[in-house]
């Protein structure tokens, strides 16, 4: 009988020892729910932000890709507006001139881009870069002093290194064709310095846009 | 023997030159003292309208007073007692012309006849220093063409007293502007019949004549590019022969006709080059990075005189053929363009720069003897020579207000205004003589 008291209590204590090495792991699967929501939580909140940062940001892009938009359709108009079409008798085809292709000057018998030009020439180089359909011609003009023969030639060169420098800042040569009017197209026809300086000049016209 | 002399009629069309004429006047020395040449007015035989023999008489005196040769003493210079007397002198009366100071008389009579349109130009002309008949003929011609038979009489002239016949009868081609258009002009050597070439209203410029004389090749911008053309005298018949993209300029044809040298802007500058009669065929003749312009053909077709800049400045070069054998012929002055060879000597006109203001001058081939020609005070360019070398056409801008074509002997003598224009000419070019 004593022997049989001993085993019943063995088992107890097995059974006992048995539930109280259950009773952990039934605790933690009794929390586990409760957790990964917390984290589903967490992640919501973090893809709802990352969610709504990106809209913010799509948006400000969508502003600025608006802005820009409008100040490229705004540039455009105002480059629309700065053509002006130009026929001349006598000679072929319909050009347009753009007060915002600015002209550059040279000293007599030169055919060099004076330092200060080269700003003006960046300004046209930029706004060609801006609208990559325009092709231009380059006009060469020489002042009345010096033969006519001559000063065709000088045109040509005054033409051509215009051309040569904004090939130089990235304007692809075959946007940009070349004509030299030597003394024959003054702006200026005046017989004085004052006229002169005017007519000693490269000057800008387009020829498709 | 020398009275028998007047009545000799020689028509022109049977008439040879004689080689062994006297000569007068050396034109070709730098300086000559001008003959002192009397013109009695002219008779109008029977029913002429005495306006048309004093037109006649007038387009005669312009002629010798254009030449140069002559200190014209016209019949309002001349003394009371011979102002009025008109036609042919006879022999017995010639003491009486010599005694006014004269050296050389030139007198004629006009016959108007037929239906009126047939018109006889008769002269004589008499060495009064040695009492000596020199030369009589007659021409017969349409009364239209009166102006032509004078030239000729002044060439005929000029050719008995200089050995070499005058140039009254060519023609000279040049730019005139109009507006925001410059149009190519044609007029005769004496500034009358001014008439137009081209007006298309496009830029037209640097006429120069074709070896036949029956065309003008000039450059326009028709196309938006500055191509070549040529034109009949009568404004018909525009072609278009050389068309590269930049400059077809200035050219100018080797004697033989066989060649033309040209400006073309092929490499994005000026540089000179050879094309076939026709156009075709391009032949670059310099190379390296001078701007160069206006080449010119020697007289015996083996050189070609051109500016260039390769040396910093503008100035005159000669060449052989193939572009060899370059050599520079100016060292004066920083601006030296636009050179034209003298047709009958060795000697290269130009246009130069000096104390600001553009001259012509003249060298020799071999650099010597640099001539200024104009006058200072104005602006002078674009030298072309007249077939037989003895003068110079060129523009100035010495009246104000654009420049016009002048006209001088080839030592700078006697510089005058081709025609009264207001203005705005250039770029002479001389025909040859018209026959």
């Amino acid at each position: 009988m004593k022997r049989k008291s001993y085993v019943v209590s063995i088992i107890f204590i097995l059974c006992i020892g048995l539930i109280l090495m259950g009773c952990p792991k039934k605790t933690v699967v009794k929390d586990e729910p409760s957790a990964k929501a917390e984290a589903a939580k967490i992640e919501a909140e973090r893809i709802a932000k990352e969610k709504e940062k990106e809209a913010k940001e799509k948006e400000v892009k969508e502003r600025e890709a608006a802005r820009l938009k409008e100040k490229e359709e705004q540039a455009k108009r105002e480059f629309e507006r700065s053509l002006v079409a130009k026929r001349t008798p006598g000679i072929e085809g319909e050009v347009f001139e753009s007060g915002l292709l600015k002209p550059i000057f040279f000293d007599f018998d030169k055919y060099d881009i004076r330092p200060a030009d080269t700003e003006i020439l960046k300004g046209n180089s930029a706004l060609l870069k801006k609208f990559p359909n325009v092709k231009i011609q380059i006009e060469g003009h020489c002042d009345e002093r010096g033969t006519n023969e001559y000063n065709l030639a000088l045109g040509e060169r005054r033409a051509n290194s215009t051309k040569k420098y904004l090939t130089s800042l990235g304007i692809t040569a075959d946007r940009v064709s070349t004509i030299s009017y030597g003394e024959e197209k003054p702006f200026d026809p005046g017989h004085n310095e004052e006229a002169w300086a005017k007519n000693r000049r490269s000057h800008f016209l387009i020829t498709a846009k | 023997m020398v009275k028998y002399f007047l009545y000799i009629l020689i028509l022109v069309f049977f008439f040879i030159p004689s080689v062994e004429a006297r000569v007068y006047l050396d034109i070709n020395a730098p300086t000559f003292v001008q003959i002192p040449i009397i013109l009695p007015k002219w008779k109008s035989v029977d029913k002429t309208p005495p306006a048309l023999t004093a037109k006649i008489y007038e387009v005669l005196v312009n002629d010798l007073a254009l030449s140069g040769f002559f200190k014209v003493i016209d019949h309002s210079l001349l003394p009371i007692y011979l102002k009025e007397k008109e036609g042919i002198p006879g022999m017995l009366s010639i003491q009486e012309w010599a005694s006014s100071g004269g050296e050389i008389l030139l007198a004629g009579e006009a016959t108007l006849e037929g239906d009126g349109l047939n018109l006889r130009l008769k002269f004589h002309l008499v060495d009064l220093v040695e009492q000596k008949h020199l030369v009589g003929k007659q021409y017969d011609g349409h009364l239209q063409n009166f102006r032509n038979m004078v030239h000729r009489i002044a060439d005929e002239v000029i050719f008995h007293l200089t050995g070499e016949m005058g140039v009254h009868n060519t023609k000279m081609a040049y730019v005139i502007r109009q507006g925001e258009s410059r149009e190519i002009f044609i007029a005769d050597f004496d500034g009358a019949n001014v008439r137009p070439l081209t007006q298309n209203q496009s830029i037209n410029v640097s006429p120069v004549w074709t070896p036949d004389n029956q065309k003008i090749a000039f450059t326009s911008y028709l196309k938006r590019n500055p191509d070549l053309y040529r034109i009949d005298l009568n404004g018909k018949n525009l072609q278009r022969f050389s068309s590269h993209p930049g400059l077809n300029v200035s050219p100018s044809w080797s004697p033989d006709g066989k060649q033309i040298a040209l400006m073309m802007g092929k490499e994005g500058k000026s540089d000179i080059y050879l094309l076939d009669a026709n156009g075709g065929n391009p032949r670059r003749l310099t190379s390296g990075h001078g701007n160069e312009s206006t080449p010119r053909w020697s007289p015996d077709g083996q050189q070609i005189v051109f500016s260039s800049d390769r040396s910093g400045s503008p100035q005159i070069y000669i060449m052989s053929l193939d572009g060899a054998n370059v050599r520079r012929l100016t060292y004066e002055g920083n601006y030296n363009t636009s050179p034209s060879w003298s047709p009958k000597r060795d000697r290269i006109a130009f246009c130069g720069r000096a104390g600001g203001q553009f001259h012509i001058f003249t060298i020799g081939a071999d650099g010597s003897g640099l001539k200024k020609l104009t006058p200072n005070g104005s602006n002078n360019e674009s030298p072309c020579w007249s077939p037989d070398g003895r003068y110079i056409a060129f523009s100035s801008t010495r009246l104000g207000g654009g420049s016009r074509i002048y006209i001088m002997n080839a030592n700078g003598f006697n510089q005058r205004p081709l025609t009264t224009s207001k203005g705005g000419e250039s770029s002479p070019a001389w025909s040859k003589r018209f026959e």
